[in-house]
């Protein structure tokens, strides 16, 4: 050991043990952030569990001396009205998130493969245009929005959301996937269209297949957007048999109890679509949000 | 195969003209070059004969077709890419039969021509790999296999070598050659490398700036340049170029340097010399033209070795004369020093003679 030590000139093993030092840092950091980021979710899934008194415990049960599914029962049961309104909000939440998704990709495909392969009039303000919603605050835009939707007829519907989520979701969707279509390289849609496409053809055929990551990264983005959006859905509905999931589980607060267990048990289950996406999909994401970050 | 005809044929950007009224005509199963610098146009000029870039003005004939508005897809062309485009999510296989996929051709006649392609291109085992698993030289063969697997009327090529390394590039050379004499086929191919457009076409168009600078065979456009630029891209190492002045001594014509010395012109030359617009000429000599003396000779003039480079065969010698690099070339077994006085002799049958105002050669009435 010490011959080879000594071999190691002296500012080099310095220098080794200070980057030593900077990635324990990072390891603590990182561990700090991922307990910041689960104890919450434990925490939740613990206390879904358990029963409403044994939720208001003091000092807490760490693991519920009786687990029980009865807040997941209850929720899911249609029989009971509770579990009714659940399902209805889980089922608005998922067509509205939907919806939004599909037309994101629908709308934000061709417009992002427009920005960049063609050059058009106005292109660069447009371009900057798309983003220029992204500089404000959402919040913004509620009373000008809810005042639109009024005039228009929209105010408690669920095309309100869609609309709305669409105008926030589509800037970032149009410019990831426009990163996407700048690195496929045209000359493969040329070859395609010398070999015998259509332009059209050679979009569908050769550059969507390639695209498919930043297409598919696009719809988790809007989807997740869509499903968690709060204050606009609290804004524009007001019927109760409209409500999505984050307005409708405010409705386990009330004034004199709160139902922690099957509040929590809600959340949970609210979580689970855009889990079990990310889990199904994540790679793509990674990939679609590192892509053009090396040329390969 | 078919004959393919550029008239007047303009392309602007805006208001940059980045090809200026190109007319040539590339005969049936001919092979030809079009090779310049970057930016010279060339490669807009092919594009523009595949559809891929709209024309600004003239006609661009396919056969007897005049193309200008038909779709890249309804050209009969085939095209192989520098980068070679092959589809990155299809097998081999498939990216062979994708031009017949398009024309809708029955299943059993895609895999019949398919393998017949890989065949002729030897990379029958190569089929169900995909192009990333692919050999550079490889993907290169592929490309060239999907253009012809189809038959087209013509072959564009774009700078198809330039991604290969040294070794290859010369092998993939002459086997596009060879691909050229089997078939007949007419070839348009774009390339920055006056080498590889020297070797293997039957005729080169030679672009600079957008415009066409000469179309000639590669011998004529070696042996007769016809202006400045020319002389200087074709060839390795490239044309000397001297500027001197013309002036007559002893009732013959001369040509005079800033730095003293003076060159005594044939008749022939004096003639040439005679037709300039100006009194200053460039006197342009290829290396193997030059002959370099180690000892004062009668007509040579004097100069300073300044590199010296041996590569085997030839022994390249570098000196300045005007303010202009002269490059020689000796038999490796002269030796030469750096900074040793030698003497130059110029060719006076082989040397070229340019005027400096126009830029163009000088001929003989």
């Amino acid at each position: 050991m010490s011959t080879v030590s000594e071999t190691i000139p002296r500012g080099r093993s310095a220098r080794r043990v200070r980057i030593d030092g900077w990635r324990w840092g990072g390891r603590a950091f990182l561990v700090f952030m991922l307990l910041y980021t689960a104890l919450p979710m434990i925490w939740m899934l613990l206390t879904s569990i358990k029963s409403g008194f044994a939720a208001m415990q003091f000092p807490p049960q760490w693991w519920p001396d009786q687990p029980t599914l009865a807040s997941y029962q209850k929720l899911l049961d249609p029989q009971n009205s509770v579990g009714q309104d659940f399902l209805r909000f889980f089922w608005n939440s998922l067509i509205v998130s939907t919806a939004t998704t599909i037309l994101s990709v629908i709308v934000a495909v061709p417009a992002a493969y427009a920005f960049s392969r063609f050059t058009f009039p106005g292109r660069n303000f447009l371009f900057f245009a798309v983003l220029l919603r992204n500089m404000f605050p959402a919040v913004i835009f509620l009373v000008p929005l809810f005042i639109l939707m009024r005039a228009i007829g929209l105010v408690n519907t669920h095309g309100s959301l869609v609309l709305t989520y669409l105008t926030f979701g589509l800037p970032l969707a149009i410019w990831l996937l426009k990163g996407f279509y700048d690195n496929i390289p045209v000359q493969l849609e040329q070859a395609a269209r010398i070999d015998g496409a259509t332009r059209f053809q050679a979009f569908v055929l050769i550059v969507m297949p390639l695209s498919a990551p930043g297409i598919i990264a696009t719809a988790i983005y809007s989807f997740i957007g869509a499903w968690n959006e709060y204050i606009y859905a609290y804004t524009f509905l007001s019927k109760n048999e409209q409500l999505t999931l984050p307005v409708g589980i405010q409705r386990f607060f009330s004034e004199n109890t709160t139902d922690f267990p099957g509040l929590m048990a809600a959340s949970f289950m609210m979580s689970v679509p855009v889990v079990v996406l990310f889990l199904l999909l994540q790679r793509y994401f990674v990939r679609a949000l590192t892509e053009g970050a090396v040329k390969h | 195969m078919a004959h393919v005809v550029l008239k007047d044929l303009v392309k602007t950007y805006g208001s940059f003209k980045a090809v200026n009224e190109v007319s040539l005509t590339v005969n049936d199963g001919e092979f030809v070059a079009l090779v310049g610098p970057s930016g010279c146009g060339k490669t807009t000029t092919l594009n523009l004969v595949a559809g891929l870039t709209s024309v600004t003005s003239g006609d661009i004939f396919i056969g007897d077709r005049v193309v200008n508005d038909l779709d890249p897809k309804d050209r009969d062309i085939a095209m192989v890419f520098q980068n070679y485009a092959l589809y990155p999510q299809k097998s081999v296989y498939m990216n062979l039969a994708f031009p017949l996929q398009m024309r809708k051709l029955p299943k059993d006649e895609i895999d019949r021509k398919v393998r017949e392609a890989a065949r002729v291109l030897d990379m029958t085992q190569l089929l169900e790999r995909k192009p990333r698993e692919l050999s550079g030289g490889q993907q290169q063969r592929v490309a060239l296999g999907r253009a012809l697997v189809r038959d087209p009327a013509v072959f564009l090529m774009d700078e198809p070598l330039s991604n290969l390394d040294a070794k290859l590039r010369v092998q993939m050379r002459s086997e596009i050659k060879r691909f050229h004499q089997d078939l007949k086929a007419t070839i348009i191919y774009v390339t920055h490398d006056q080498l590889e457009a020297v070797t293997m076409a039957d005729r080169m168009a030679v672009m600079n700036g957008g415009y066409l600078q000469q179309y000639d065979s590669p011998a004529q456009v070696f042996a007769h340049p016809a202006n400045m630029f020319v002389a200087s891209f074709v060839g390795s190492p490239a044309m000397s170029l001297i500027p001197l002045e013309a002036s007559t001594a002893n009732g013959g014509a001369v040509l005079t340097s800033a730095e003293g010395w003076s060159l005594a012109l044939s008749p022939r030359n004096a003639q040439k010399v005679a037709r300039a617009t100006t009194r200053k000429v460039v006197l342009g000599a290829r290396h193997s033209t030059i002959k370099l003396h180690k000892s004062a000779v009668a007509g040579a003039i004097p100069a300073k070795a300044y590199t010296v480079e041996p590569t085997g065969d030839v022994t390249f010698v570098q000196a300045f004369l005007s303010g202009a690099i002269v490059n020689i070339s000796v038999s490796p077994n002269v030796a030469v020093a750096p900074d040793e006085q030698i003497w130059l002799e110029f060719d006076q049958e082989r040397m070229h003679l340019f005027d400096s105002e126009t830029e163009m050669a000088l001929e003989a009435s």
